[in-house]
């Protein structure tokens, strides 16, 4: 539209602002995490580690394999398919993913330069990697079980290892965000961490089951079953692992948000 | 290193601070033209750099300097960005992207201290209500459409008003018809221009642009200097770092120039060009007996050679003002007529190649 000769034209509107809401900045943040993270290859590979247990309780069933007790066939299947593997392996992909990509790529800028607190950014990326990794986790749990022994739930097993792994989603996803954020190489560095510290050496070494999440989980297991198994009984307590996850969970929150405070990108200019 | 808002160039490593417009050489005959210069200059410019901190300054680095291990990309830089485009120059790796994003907070000093609005940015998300920082890199969340990516930035900005905010900067910036298209499917231009339209979705104080104008076409880059001069006319200071010397001089009315991380010169860039003695003015005049003319101006004491061709007579000469303030009266003695006098060698471009060649 032309103005008129002599009429200065009116003044923009100009923007007002507040503090950011925190369920508008969540949602954003969210929407942040799920175009950099929910990658066709990331759903696949998240599709691969659910159906894993379920592929070994069919195998089994149709074997009938587990016509008998299957307790110790579900504790050891969740223990190792879904404790010491898909539950991290998954957290680490939905934790990392965001971070990792935005680091890299210089995005990360568009998210810390903004009014919205840190810890509050750190905060919902650790809600969402952990309700991601839960809700595939559950899956994974709940269809084994389905699998192994239909609708019935023998002394509680599939339920107490749901729970359990919606725990360590928790306590993966805070431990890999924050890695994420200290380190240029988090998901090589998350999978080595998996497949030595969780998947070896706190199996083999009693003594580093209270600084293990696989055996907090098993810890969390214990405490919701009536099943008796020596791979859950021989865990931390349920204390040592509600504290260890929490403090992880304050850690990656606090160390999360000092990291973002100078963010460590790759180069974004010359 | 010359803190120095005013207009300074500056060949030392003194470590003295002045607020003064300076030229610093090692030589007596420049130190007395930068004296008489400077006169001249500061009253068009700013000058802030005390102690203490002014709210109303939009950026001071004071002192500033920032290493990444062993390389130091920053160095003892002082200056003002006042309210207006100031441009910021310098050769590839000369810290100029550093510059910025310790501007925006998003790196700390080393040493020293930088100050947005008085205080300090680093670790101050408030801070960015007041400040935009555009990155050179045009990587956006590609899967994202440009509506969506810029009300992102809008709601995580506090924007009240986010929904009007966010069609505003995108109509601002021309994109608003194609604004619910996929980030990806946009072109390096398009790219640019959604970046701009994130930035300046809450209507920032202090804009930091780096290479703003890279990948866009003639028109779109004139766009975009008409829209930076409409914000710069609302209030808005604006950073802008560029490779593209013609749109700086074109936009630009403080020039910052960064050589190896140092500050090399800053003000505006004709100024400098007069404050370089140690590089002789080139003036092109026609007319109508140029050999004639030129053989008179041999005999000026502030020529140091001629040369005529088919343009016309070129002169070298040390001082420029005493050549301008001679060559009318020479014609008049000699009785030519003149067609035309032009300095052919104060563009930016000039200043920027004299700076980086010392």
């Amino acid at each position: 539209m032309s103005n008129v000769a002599g009429v200065a034209p009116p003044r923009a509107a100009r923007a007002v602002l507040g503090r950011p809401s925190w369920f508008r900045s969540a949602r954003a943040i969210v929407h942040l995490s799920i175009v950099r993270t929910l990658t066709p290859v990331l759903l696949l590979t998240m599709v691969g580690l659910v159906i894993l247990p379920m592929l070994f309780a069919l195998v089994f069933a149709s074997r009938g394999y587990l016509s008998g007790d299957p307790v110790p066939f579900l504790v050891e299947r969740y223990d190792q398919l879904v404790a010491a593997f898909a539950t991290p392996v998954i957290a680490l992909l939905l934790s990392t993913s965001a971070f990792s990509a935005e680091s890299d790529d210089g995005t990360l800028l568009y998210l810390v330069t903004t009014t919205t607190p840190r810890w509050w950014i750190v905060f919902v990326r650790v809600v969402f990697a952990m309700v991601g990794t839960a809700a595939a986790s559950a899956v994974a749990v709940f269809g084994t079980g389905l699998i192994a022994t239909g609708l019935h739930d023998p002394e509680h097993i599939t339920r107490a290892f749901g729970i359990a792994s919606a725990f360590g989603g928790a306590a993966y996803a805070s431990l890999f965000t924050l890695l994420a954020l200290l380190t240029r190489r988090a998901l090589v560095s998350g999978l080595l961490y998996v497949v030595f510290w969780e998947g070896v050496l706190s199996s083999t070494f009693p003594a580093l089951h209270y600084v293990s999440v696989r055996q907090w989980m098993l810890a969390v297991a214990n405490a919701l079953t009536d099943a008796t198994d020596t791979r859950l009984a021989d865990g931390p307590s349920l204390t040592v692992s509600l504290v260890g996850a929490g403090l992880i969970a304050v850690l990656a929150v606090v160390a999360g948000a000092r990291q973002l405070s100078e963010p460590r990108m790759s180069r974004i200019g010359t | 290193m010359t803190s120095s808002p005013g207009t300074s160039t500056s060949t030392s490593t003194s470590t003295s601070t002045s607020t003064s417009t300076s030229t610093s050489t090692s030589t007596s005959t420049s130190t007395s033209t930068s004296t008489s210069t400077s006169t001249s200059t500061s009253t068009s410019t700013s000058t802030n750099t005390s102690a203490a901190p002014a709210t109303d300054v939009p950026l001071v680095f004071d002192r500033v300097s920032h290493w990444y291990g062993d390389v130091v990309a920053v160095n003892d830089i002082s200056c003002t960005v006042t309210a207006g485009i100031t441009g910021l120059l310098g050769p590839n790796g000369a810290g100029k992207s550093t510059l910025l994003q310790l501007a925006a907070g998003v790196l700390s000093p080393s040493n020293g201290a930088v100050r947005v609005f008085g205080e300090s940015p680093v670790d101050r998300p408030d801070v960015y209500r007041q400040v935009a920082l555009v990155p050179e890199r045009e990587a956006l969340p590609g899967m994202m459409k440009a509506r969506a990516f810029v009300a992102a930035r809008a709601e995580l900005l506090g924007v009240r008003n986010a929904s009007e905010a966010v069609t505003r900067a995108l109509t601002i910036v021309e994109m608003d018809t194609v604004a619910d298209r996929r980030i990806d499917t946009f072109s390096k231009g398009m790219k640019q221009r959604v970046k701009l339209a994130a930035a300046l979705v809450h209507d920032p104080s202090l804009v930091l642009l780096d290479e703003p104008f890279n990948g866009l076409d003639p028109r779109q880059r004139l766009h975009m200097m008409r829209l930076l001069e409409e914000r710069v006319a609302e209030g808005t200071a604006v950073l802008l770092s560029s490779h593209i010397l013609e749109e700086i001089a074109n936009v630009a009315s403080n020039i910052l120039v960064v050589l190896a991380g140092r500050l090399a010169a800053t003000g505006d860039y004709r100024t400098l060009r007069r404050l370089m003695t140690d590089r002789p003015h080139t003036v092109r005049l026609r007319s109508s007996a140029d050999r004639l003319l030129a053989a008179a101006l041999m005999q000026e004491s502030s020529v140091l050679g001629v040369e005529v061709d088919n343009s016309g007579v070129i002169v070298r000469a040390t001082d420029y003002s005493a050549l301008s303030l001679a060559i009318a009266p020479v014609a008049q003695r000699i009785g030519c007529t003149l067609y035309e006098v032009q300095v052919t060698d104060e563009s930016l471009e000039h200043v920027f190649a004299y700076l980086v060649a010392r």
